[in-house]
């Protein structure tokens, strides 16, 4: 690059800077070479916000400094606290606790709650009842029903009097009858004398 | 006032009715409510015991001992009685058995005709509590246990051994009567005191 074409475009920059200040002086816009740096010339707080807005992103300037979310703003008391973690020992207990109004049964020993049946008893003899009942449906059917029932279990027939099933509709059940289920429900205390000598083991209640 | 109290114009029961009806959940009000207590009903004059749900056992309770006092009081000749016991049993062959055999059952009870029992809570599933609703003199085994006819019991052997003491001295002294007088008619035969017949 020779010397002279050096001085040329020197004098030509000069030029041009000369003319932009000559516009500015006047209160006219400087051509786009010199914009980026006539910028800076704004007034200071125009400058100052848009150098904030700039550098924050746009969730920052929504929110601004923070956001509360609901959030207590008590301590809960420690009564309040117990209550809810144990529950109540007057209305509901939230812990599992022993049931001291347990009874126990006579006959088989289970253990029941006051004024309710025996859980052992009480199924074997729904379960005997249920049979029982199966049979004398199975029996009566859709007559009329004119008679009591009876129910004769197994090598029954003449373990009774004749008097005794007269008048009545035997339905009967083929199994012996269960060794829980007495027959002699209305057995005098007093009996007859026993005929043999020979001794029977007791049937133990 | 001039009139007949209202209460004493029907048999009054041997049950404590309560003072108001429960009701159960039905989309047919009163009338469904009665359709279901008629089924229990039948039910229970059919089969004489039931398992049912307590609320549903103590009403139906109360219906039934209603019917079968009405029968008792009225009779089969009586014709509102006779519709009562048309509705209340769904199966005609039972208004036979009302009448032929609960009647002559329960004409001399003093007590109650029905029997309710509280079954134990099933503990997997405690919210429905149930209960055993029975008529009394059915066939089926008892659901307690008689224990005043168990002969291992401490105040049976104790009455036995008192028994047998007091029959012993009147042994002693029916031996000793014979024995002042010195008759030689004959042996008597020393009666026993036992009384037979006495449950
Ligand atoms: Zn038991």
């Amino acid at each position: 690059m020779s010397l002279s074409s050096l001085i040329y475009r020197l004098t030509g920059t000069l030029r041009t800077v000369e003319r932009a200040f000559l516009l500015v002086l006047n209160g006219k816009y400087p051509p786009d070479n010199f914009r980026l740096c006539l910028d800076q010339l704004q007034p200071q707080e125009n400058w100052n916000n848009s150098q904030i807005n700039s550098h924050k992103g746009i969730l920052e300037q929504i929110l601004g400094d923070g956001f509360l979310f609901a959030v207590p703003k008590h301590r809960r008391t420690i009564e309040k606290r117990l209550k809810r973690k144990y529950g109540d020992p007057e209305y509901h207990m939230k812990i599992l606790l022993p049931n001291k109004k347990l009874q126990v049964c006579n006959v088989c020993g289970d253990d029941h709650e006051p004024k309710t049946l025996c859980p052992t008893c009480y199924k074997k003899v729904i379960e005997e009842t249920r049979a029982m009942q199966d049979a004398i449906q199975n029996e009566l059917k859709l007559e009329p029903v004119e008679q009591e029932v009876v129910v004769m279990y197994e090598g029954e027939k003449d373990s009774k009097p004749e008097e005794f099933w007269k008048g009545k509709r035997i339905v009967e059940m083929e199994k012996p009858r269960p060794q829980w289920f007495s027959d002699n429900l209305l057995q005098k205390t007093t009996q007859k004398g026993a005929e043999t000598s020979d001794v029977k083991p007791s049937n133990l209640g | 006032m001039n009139q007949a109290e209202v209460t004493k114009l029907i048999s009054q029961l041997k049950i404590s009715p309560p003072t108001r009806l429960r009701k159960f959940r039905t989309p047919r009000g009163p009338e469904g409510r009665l359709d279901t207590l008629r089924k229990t009903v039948t039910a229970l004059v059919k089969h004489e015991r039931l398992e049912l749900n307590r609320a549903r056992a103590l009403e139906a309770r109360m219906y039934t001992e209603r019917l079968i006092s009405d029968a008792i009081r009225y009779g089969d000749c009586h014709k509102t009685t006779m519709e009562m016991a048309d509705y209340w049993l769904i199966e005609k062959q039972l208004v036979h058995k009302l009448f032929k055999v609960l009647v002559p059952r329960f004409e001399n009870y003093n007590i109650a005709c029905t029997r309710i029992f509280y079954v134990p809570r099933n503990m997997t599933d405690p919210r429905y509590s149930k209960a055993v609703l029975e008529l009394r003199g059915n066939p089926y085994p008892s659901l307690v246990r008689d224990t005043s006819s168990n002969k291992n019991l401490i105040h049976n052997i104790l009455l036995e051994e008192a028994k047998k003491a007091y029959r012993t001295k009147k042994y002693a002294e029916i031996a000793a009567k014979i024995d002042a007088v010195e008759s030689t008619v004959g042996l008597e035969n020393p009666t026993t005191t036992e009384s037979d017949g006495n449950k």
